[in-house]
Parts: structure tokens; sequence; C-alpha cells
């Protein structure tokens, strides 16, 4: 377990790290002819697939909605570190980009057979998030107490 | 207000000016010399299902799948060209298959072709993309197309039983990989490979072609 407030503080690196890579990829599906992949060639195949929009919106877009909410979040709880509603909706917040992330791997691996280096990191960076803030949870409690 | 919070309130702030200032910078600053690569290649233009007269200032080849999104996006615009320059642009239709199962599409859209109605299913089959590309067997939902644009469905299922297509779609596919075409759609005006960020770009550089001339 570390501090609630640097488990805080890797929160919101990760929220900005992970804001970086969605809105890279944002504006490569959005703009770019093909997908710069830095590893890999899967990139402009997931691109090119059926299931690069969510509801009708680019998978980059609810990315960046995501790490924003996250940053938010982060930056809210750097006031009062020790609000259960903040911490609680984090951990909600950081799970279902986690879900997803599992979700889109899944269609990566199965349905669309092509790995994209970005979505991958991305994927990454999510679970990273998940963890600093479960790190940050039993010394939020012990403090609550 | 805590001094971390007006810090990390600050960065943030700071980082999402600047990528929004990234993206739409970016987004604008490709000019049109970016867009048309500097050499002309060779592309044999007796290939391929065209749109257009053979006399027309310009060739517009395409290499395209028609399970491939971007390429149902490109379609709307290409439908504009065909409108807009009749006489001036002829549109040629090649296929690069990204998706395996894009491959009956291909054949359908080919065995239309053969009844004089390549393009009416092209655009059929990229309107109906979301309804047929997910599916294990998108047969029956192809002859139900084939049926609304009143085709010789007998022709069809002969044509797609015996994969008569193949060597069409194998020649289109080396002749991509030759010109080094890797995704999905990319074009090629009058030999000028593009490297288009936005479709709405396609209609500028025609004008700038046929203004050459």
């Amino acid at each position: 377990m570390i501090p609630s407030n640097l488990s805080n503080r890797l929160v919101f690196i990760f929220s900005l790290l992970g804001l970086a890579v969605a809105a890279f990829l944002f504006y490569e599906y959005t703009y770019a002819n093909s997908v710069y992949c830095l590893v890999g060639t899967g990139c402009n195949i997931i691109r090119n697939s059926p299931y690069a929009n969510f509801l009708g919106i680019s998978i980059p877009a609810w990315g960046i909605v995501f790490y924003l909410i996250m940053a938010i979040l982060a930056l809210l709880r750097s006031h009062s570190s020790e609000n259960q509603f903040l911490f609680r909706m984090q951990i909600l917040a950081a799970t279902v980009g986690v879900g997803f992330g599992i979700y889109l791997t899944y269609l990566e691996l199965f349905a669309i057979k092509a790995v994209c280096f970005w979505c991958v990191l991305s994927f990454i960076i999510s679970i990273l998030l998940l963890l600093s803030v479960i790190l940050g949870k039993k010394n939020i409690y012990e403090n609550g107490n | 207000m805590k001094t971390e919070t007006r810090i990390l309130g600050i960065i943030l702030f700071i980082t999402v000016v600047l990528l929004a200032g990234g993206i739409f910078f970016l987004s604008k600053q490709q000019s049109l010399q970016e867009v048309k690569g500097t050499a002309t290649v060779q592309i044999d233009y007796s290939k391929g299902q065209k749109a257009g007269p053979d006399s027309a200032k310009i060739k517009l080849v395409e290499f395209s799948d028609f399970q491939c999104s971007a390429c149902a996006v490109a379609e709307s615009y290409l439908k504009k060209i065909r409108s807009t320059y009749p006489d001036d642009v002829q549109i040629i239709y090649r296929h690069l298959l990204i998706h395996e199962s894009s491959k009956l599409a291909v054949s359908v859209a080919e065995a239309a072709g053969q009844q004089g109605k390549f393009w009416e299913m092209a655009d059929r089959l990229f309107e109906t993309q979301s309804g047929w590309s997910q599916l294990s067997d998108p047969t029956s939902f192809f002859l139900n197309l084939v049926r609304e644009l009143n085709l010789d469905e007998n022709k069809i299922k002969k044509a797609l039983d015996e994969d008569e297509f193949k060597v069409k779609i194998d020649a289109d596919m080396a002749e991509g990989q030759s010109l080094d075409v890797t995704y999905t759609p990319t074009f090629f005006l009058n030999g000028v490979k593009l490297n288009l960020h936005r479709f709405e770009d396609l209609d500028t550089l025609i004008e700038e072609e046929l203004n050459k001339k």
C-alpha cells in the first residue's frame, strides 16, 4: 500500500499519459489516412474494422473522455484526499476503463485478429491507473477510521 | 485551495490546451504538396471497374476494401466526384482485401458488374456495411441486395460458386503490393500516390489538376 496522496499523484500522471495516447490516436483516426504504428502493423486494420467506433463515436474519443474524467477526479481528490465519494468514483471509473480495455483486447485478438500497439499501451495505462487507485485504498480507510 | 490542487489544475489545463491545439494545428497544416507524392508510378489502367470515360483528363485509382469503414466514408466523396466531374474524372476501383471476409462482397460486386451494375452494388455494399460485416456468412444478405438491384440471381450464384473472380482479385492484390499500397483506401491521382488526411482534399486536388491542363 502507498500513501493516498502518492496514489493520487500516480493516478494523475497516468491519466495525463493516457490522455496523450488517446489524443494522438484520435488525431490519427480522424485526420490521417494511415495510423502510425510504432510496433507491428495492426493499427490500420483495427481503425478500418467495424469495431473502430462504439455507439457511433470513435474509440480514441472515448479514451479521451475516460482519461479526462480520471484526471479531473485526481485533481478533485488532491483537494480533499479523504473524500470517500471521490475515491469510489475513481475506483468505479478505473474499473470501467479496464473492463472496456479487456473487451477491446478481446476484439483485437479474437474478432479482428490484429493487435494495435497504441491500444495495448492504453490498456496497460488503464491497468496501472486501477492499480494506483487500489494501492491507495487501505491508506484512505486507515486515515478515515 | 491546496497548493497541490492548484499545481495539478494548471498542469491539466496546460495539457488539455496543448493537446487540443496540437490536434487543431496538425489537422490544418497539411498542404496539398504534402498530400501528393513526388513520384508518378505506372498503373495498369486497363484493369479495374471504371466510372467515367477513358478520355477523362484525370484518372483516379482507388484501392479499396468493401469491409473497411474508412473506404465507406470515402465512397460518399467519390459519389460526389462521379456526379460533379462525369467527363473529366475516371474513377477506377481496384480491390485490396484487408479483411479476408470481404472477398465474398468483392465477388458479388464483380458479378453485379457483369450485369452492368458494379457501382450500384458497390454503393449498396458500403451503405449496408455495418449490417453484413459482422455476419459469419453474409451470403443471404448479399442475395437480398442482388434482388433489390433486380440482378439475375442465378448468374450471381453461379459466379460465386465457381469463384469466378479469384484471378482478377489476385491480380489487383498483386498490383497493389507492387505499388506499395499497405492500407485502404489508397488513391492515385494520374499515377501520383496521395497521402490524404481528409477526403475533402480530393476535390481540391482534382480542381488543381484540371486547371493545369
